[in-house]
């Protein structure tokens, strides 16, 4: 491999390993509110891609309800991505209220919510499926205006050229990692959020408003699911109804690499696992599929807590 | 009425079957749920023994004559070798993987499925994407593989009836119950729990096997997450408390699709409702799961509702089993 493919293969590992990171944080807010891994999130993904899409106002394809149906309007992608995010925020919060507090207020273990949260992921795909039909989805070229589609980081003569879009997904990425940072560790919102985390019930003893945090833990997960998606569909293209859900299991992954309910843990295992399939050879890239699953498999077997994960002491 | 009986079973063959080898499944997860172990491994062990039988009745048997169906005792042969293969990967895979406990185990047994299928598609020997066709058939009607699933459902019935009742199903229920408490009492976890994810591996691996004949090709899409979902649902909904759950889950749950699509040829609906009921089946199944864990947390078929239909109790009869619990590591 020539020095230039590797620093390119580097700066796609670091494009997608950053969307897996943020995908992933939606997974952990959760995680660390409530314990339980909502399988929903992958589908919240899906969504996010196309709400962004609609958003856009372009037209849906021959198949389902809304054939050639559109928004009278259309919105610059970047206004349109953060609608989406919003929007798929807003289902986030939607499945909280309709799925999991009534589960929670029954006292249902962790197991059901985990059961419920894949009839919800099953729901939303189809429902996608029904309205707007299996197709692919590509956001149009003129989505990112008018940036160039590649840049060329090297001389003429050596060149060295990194797509404009992973970029793009780079720095929309870091733009939300630095927000959620700052909303947990500087504000009282964030405060109050970890204090949850730690525990919920004397969290609710000393006057926080528990329900009303996961609700916004929710919404907080739904709008970073939906901006990966969309940055995601923006890379490639919106592969179907299906688009969400091995993006889903390979958050999985993330999680588990670095250590579940861990932050920085996401983001690092986000990364590493972004950079290692970057890594896999071409000639073997059939493979890169499962480099997430053998490192999840590895990483339970030899270190289950993750990187950044705490020992959890089994209590009689 | 004959006549009725032979057009039914012609129409809805496949189904019956398919009901049958979901049973079988639902048990293959329900049985390391029985130590309290979520393994969503049986998908994995499934494609394996598909795997197994599609390779040898294509490539290691001679081919058939025209005319011909595929030997019975052959199908032995590849379920037996598909039940030692899936045997021994389980205890090569479960004895590091059940050091985890809850969702950690629940999470790696997903990588195994989808490391599995990500080597499916890519290895020779299974065909790539296209996967293995033209398995020989050893019936000449679907309906007919009833004669190979049945009797394997009966089986399986009578040993996890036996089995609750024995020293070995005590001991899974004791490590579910408490773990540390069970070890105290000299249950060794580590032994229990293998085994019984062996006997779920080995019964997904036979399944599997029955499964290639009876849909002809054999493919990764087979052994998938999606079904790891799938037979999950059929347990948690069915109950996961008892067998009986498993099984009227599998079944329940495979039929449901079939029964909207009947709903939906009802006569004198209105168009948009039967659109509906046919191209979104999925939809209403998803959140026919999602509202069956809020209506029916302990599933449909528990330990109370079988009693009811029991001989009187025995003064040695156990108490009542605490419902499923997870611990959150």
């Amino acid at each position: 491999m020539n020095i230039a493919l590797f620093f390119q293969q580097i700066a796609n590992g670091l494009a997608i390993g950053s969307v897996y990171a943020i995908f992933a944080l939606g997974y952990t807010l959760i995680f660390s509110i409530l314990g339980i891994i909502n399988f929903a999130h992958g589908a919240v993904f899906t969504l996010g891609a196309y709400f962004t899409y609609t958003f856009m106002g372009l037209a849906f394809g021959f198949n389902g309800l809304l054939a050639q149906q559109k928004l009278p309007f259309g919105l610059p992608f970047p206004i349109a991505l953060v609608l989406g995010g919003l929007a798929a925020g807003a289902i986030g919060v939607l499945i909280e209220r309709a799925f999991f507090r009534p589960l929670r207020m029954r006292g249902g273990d962790s197991l059901l919510t985990l059961v419920s949260s894949l009839g919800i992921a099953v729901a939303i795909v189809n429902i996608i499926q029904y309205l707007v039909g299996a197709e692919a989805y590509a956001y149009p070229m003129s989505a990112l205006g008018g940036l160039p589609p590649s840049v060329n980081f090297g001389t003429p003569e050596s060149p060295l050229i990194v797509r404009t879009v992973q970029i793009v997904i780079f720095a929309v990425s870091m733009i939300i990692l630095a927000g959620l940072t700052y909303l947990i560790n500087a504000t009282r919102t964030g405060k109050a959020l970890r204090a949850v985390a730690e525990d919920a019930t004397t969290a609710s003893l000393l006057g926080i408003n528990t329900d009303r945090l996961i609700m916004f833990t929710f919404f907080l997960s739904g709008f970073v699911g939906g901006i990966a998606g969309t940055l995601v569909g923006l890379s490639v293209t919106v592969t179907g109804p299906y688009f969400g859900i091995a993006f889903g299991l390979k958050g999985l992954a993330v999680i588990v690499l670095g250590g579940l309910g861990s932050i920085p843990g996401a983001v690092i295992g986000g990364l590493v696992i972004g950079l290692a399939e970057a890594l896999v050879p071409s000639q073997s890239s059939a493979l890169k599929e499962a480099v997430a699953f053998a490192i999840l498999f590895v990483i339970l077997l030899v270190r289950p807590q993750g990187i950044m994960g705490r020992v959890q002491v089994q209590k009689v | 009425m004959i006549e009725f009986l032979t057009n039914f079973l012609s129409t809805y063959g496949f189904l019956i079957v398919s009901m049958t080898f979901s049973a079988m499944l639902a048990l293959s997860l329900y049985l390391p749920l029985m130590t309290g172990q979520l393994s969503l491994a049986s998908p994995g062990f499934y494609a394996l023994g598909g795997y197994i039988a599609a390779w040898m009745s294509t490539e290691l048997y001679p081919p058939l004559a025209t005319g011909t169906t595929f030997p019975i005792p052959s199908l032995f042969v590849e379920m037996l070798i598909a039940a030692v293969a899936c045997a021994i990967l389980a205890l090569l895979v479960g004895v590091p993987a059940l050091r985890l406990r809850g969702i950690y185990l629940a999470l790696a047994t997903i990588a195994f499925v989808e490391v599995l299928r990500v080597l499916s598609l890519n290895l020779d020997v299974t065909g790539k994407a296209i996967g293995i066709f033209n398995i020989p058939q050893p019936f000449v009607t679907k309906i007919e593989y009833l004669y190979i699933s049945l009797p394997m459902l009966i089986v399986c019935i009578i040993f996890m009836y036996r089995l609750e009742r024995s020293r070995v199903g005590r001991a899974f229920r004791a490590l579910r119950e408490d773990e540390l408490a069970a070890t105290a009492m000299g249950i060794n976890p580590t032994y229990y729990k293998v085994l019984a994810f062996m006997m779920g591996a080995i019964l997904a691996g036979m399944v599997g096997a029955v499964s290639a004949h009876f849909l002809n090709t054999w493919n990764a899409r087979q052994g998938t997450f999606d079904l790891s979902i799938l037979v999950l649902a059929y347990v948690i909904i069915g109950g996961s408390r008892t067998f009986w759950g498993s099984i009227v889950g599998g079944m329940l749950l495979t039929a449901l699709p079939e029964v909207l699509r009947a709903v939906a040829g009802i006569q004198g609906l209105p168009p948009f409702l039967t659109g509906f009921l046919t191209e979104g089946r999925l939809i209403i199944y998803g959140f026919l799961i999602a509202l069956g864990t809020l209506f029916f947390p302990q599933g449909l078929i528990t330990p109370e509702f079988l009693r009811r239909f029991a001989r009187p109790p025995k003064a040695s009869t156990p108490t009542k089993s605490k419902p499923l619990q997870t611990p959150s590591t």
